[in-house]
């Protein structure tokens, strides 16, 4: 009885000892996953190189723009001064005209 | 088989197919002109400028009008062919250039006057309006006749209050008062004691002396001044309109002066404000009177006035009627809205500009870069009185302003004189 039940636990442990192994294969397949993993992990990495990239070359682009329509609205509002000034001295040299006429129309 | 109608009744039918056809065609003239001619609608003389009959409980008269700016108009030359001062219509006009207003602008003829709150007799003159009314009796009818003025500078300002006319006086003399003799010494422009009738008399060729010595209601030859404080306290008029007072208005006619830059009155129903910018502080006490005649009208009418359009009335100061009440059903529109009216094809005592001649003595007045100002002084010096003809020439981006021509080089040398005078410009006299 206590041979049988030597044989049966014995047989059990091969059992558990066979199962828990990985075979060779699955070694294989494992080390291929992690390549796989690292060359898209690598990808991914320099997929956000390139987008940051982007994005920087984007921002700059913008803050050209931007610069252009400041500049813009720079030489607007110098054109707008300008106008303002030139139609503030056409104002004046009408008043004064104005006024010119005025006095000459004494007696 | 179609039969045709005989001879006579086919020519009928031609007709009327020809009728029939033009009908569409008229339609697109008249859309054509209405649309490119939407504004005038009456010719210029058909609007009364200066007599008007004064029917019972009615403070207003007259009416608004409209006209478009041609090429070459001033605002002096327009205010006097519709019997207006300078200062109603550049005042009616705000930004308006009154030497140069650009061709096609519209301008508001202030054609409509309240009258001033004094007894409906003999001359009523309000020194805020710079108008004339004189009332007539003619039977029962109550009839004025209007007129523009030009009254004293604010150094030396017309007299207020009851006078008469004391006498009259066509070709009247000029005897320099002691003030202007000393003014013009002083500007190296030495005057004679008296000055014969002439076109170098200020005084015109009609003249109605004022109660009050000193002072008269007279014409005058510096006529673009009709409609500004310019004198030294008399009252002038333009020529064409002293004319007709001086022959309608018998000696010891009252005559009362009165300022009133705000004035409220009623037409059909209609409560009208106008309201002048005050001179100096002038306005206070007028004003306190109107407020109180526009609270007494609104509680007799029972009708609610629009007391924000009163206030904007009043700031303003376009110096012509306003509605400021509901216009009831039935009112005649048309009495508010101004007439459009056609340009006449010469305006009334515009100054003439002889064309350029050779064998000419000419004044070059000016020099200058931009055309507007260029033609500002010239249209200035066309309107001196006795008058200065200018033009502009422009050749490669300058524009020269020459006064004349004049027939010799002393008629030349004597507008040099005055333009340097009058109007501070160093000419240049030349020969052509």
């Amino acid at each position: 009885m206590k041979k049988a039940l030597l044989v049966i636990t014995m047989m059990l442990a091969l059992a558990i000892a066979v199962g828990g192994c990985a075979t060779k294969g699955d070694l294989e397949a494992v080390e291929a996953r992690e390549k796989a993993m690292a060359a898209k992990a690598d990808q991914a990495a320099q997929d956000a190189e390139e987008a940051k990239m982007a994005a920087d070359e984007a921002i700059m682009k913008a803050n050209e723009a931007i610069e252009r329509a400041e500049e813009a609205e720079m030489r607007a509002n110098e054109r707008e001064a300008l106008a303002a000034e030139k139609e503030r001295l056409a104002e004046e040299k009408a008043k004064e005209a104005d006024e010119k006429f005025k006095k000459s129309m004494k007696k | 088989m179609i039969v045709l109608p005989p001879t006579s009744h086919r020519f009928s039918l031609t007709v009327l197919l020809l009728f029939v056809l033009s009908m569409p065609g008229c339609a697109n003239v008249r859309g054509f002109l209405n649309e490119s001619l939407p504004f005038p609608m009456h010719t210029a003389d058909g609007v009364e400028r200066n007599d008007f009959v004064v029917a019972k409980d009615v403070d207003v008269i007259g009416r608004l009008a409209m006209i478009r700016v041609e090429e070459g108009d001033t605002l002096p030359d327009i205010a006097r062919h519709f019997s207006l001062g300078l200062n109603t219509v550049s005042t009616a006009n705000p930004g308006v250039d009154i030497w140069v207003p650009e061709a096609g602008e519209r301008l508001l003829l202030p054609m409509s006057f309240i009258l001033p709150d004094a007894p409906r007799k003999g001359i009523v003159i309000n020194q805020a309006t710079m108008r004339l009314f004189h009332f007539k009796k003619n039977a029962h009818l109550l009839e004025v006749s209007t007129y523009p003025v030009g009254i004293g500078t604010e150094e030396r300002p017309t007299p207020m209050g009851k006078m008469y006319i004391s006498r009259k006086k066509h070709l009247p003399t000029w005897y320099v008062p002691a003030s202007i003799a000393a003014d013009h010494r002083k500007k190296g422009d030495p005057l004679p004691p008296s000055v014969p009738p002439g076109p170098d008399n200020p005084l015109g060729e009609h003249a109605l002396y004022l109660s009050r010595i000193t002072y008269l209601i007279h014409g005058t030859n510096k006529p673009a001044s009709v409609g500004l404080r310019a004198t030294n306290g008399c009252i002038r008029l333009y020529p064409e309109d002293v004319v007709r007072l001086f022959e309608n208005t018998p000696v010891k006619t009252p005559v009362k002066i009165v300022n009133q830059p705000y004035l409220a009155g009623q037409r059909d129903g209609i409560v009208y404000l106008e309201a002048h910018t005050p001179f100096e502080e002038s306005g206070t006490a007028n004003w306190k009177k109107v407020y109180a005649k526009l609270k007494k009208i609104e509680k007799a009418s029972g009708n609610a006035l629009d007391w924000k359009k009163v206030k904007d009335v009043v700031i303003e100061a376009s110096g012509f009627p306003v509605p400021v009440s509901a216009i009831p059903p039935g009112s005649d529109m048309a009495m508010v809205e101004p007439l459009k009216l056609w340009h006449p094809s010469r305006l009334h005592g515009k100054p003439d500009v002889p064309e350029f001649q050779t064998d000419a003595w000419y004044v070059l007045a000016a020099t200058l870069t931009d055309k507007v100002d260029a033609r500002r002084l010239a249209a200035i010096i066309n309107h001196q009185g006795p008058p200065i003809p200018a033009r502009v020439l422009s050749k490669n981006g300058r524009h020269r302003v020459l006064a004349g021509p004049f027939e010799n080089r002393r008629a030349a040398r004597d507008a040099a004189k005055r333009l340097k005078i009058d109007l501070e410009l160093k000419g240049v006299v030349f020969e052509t």
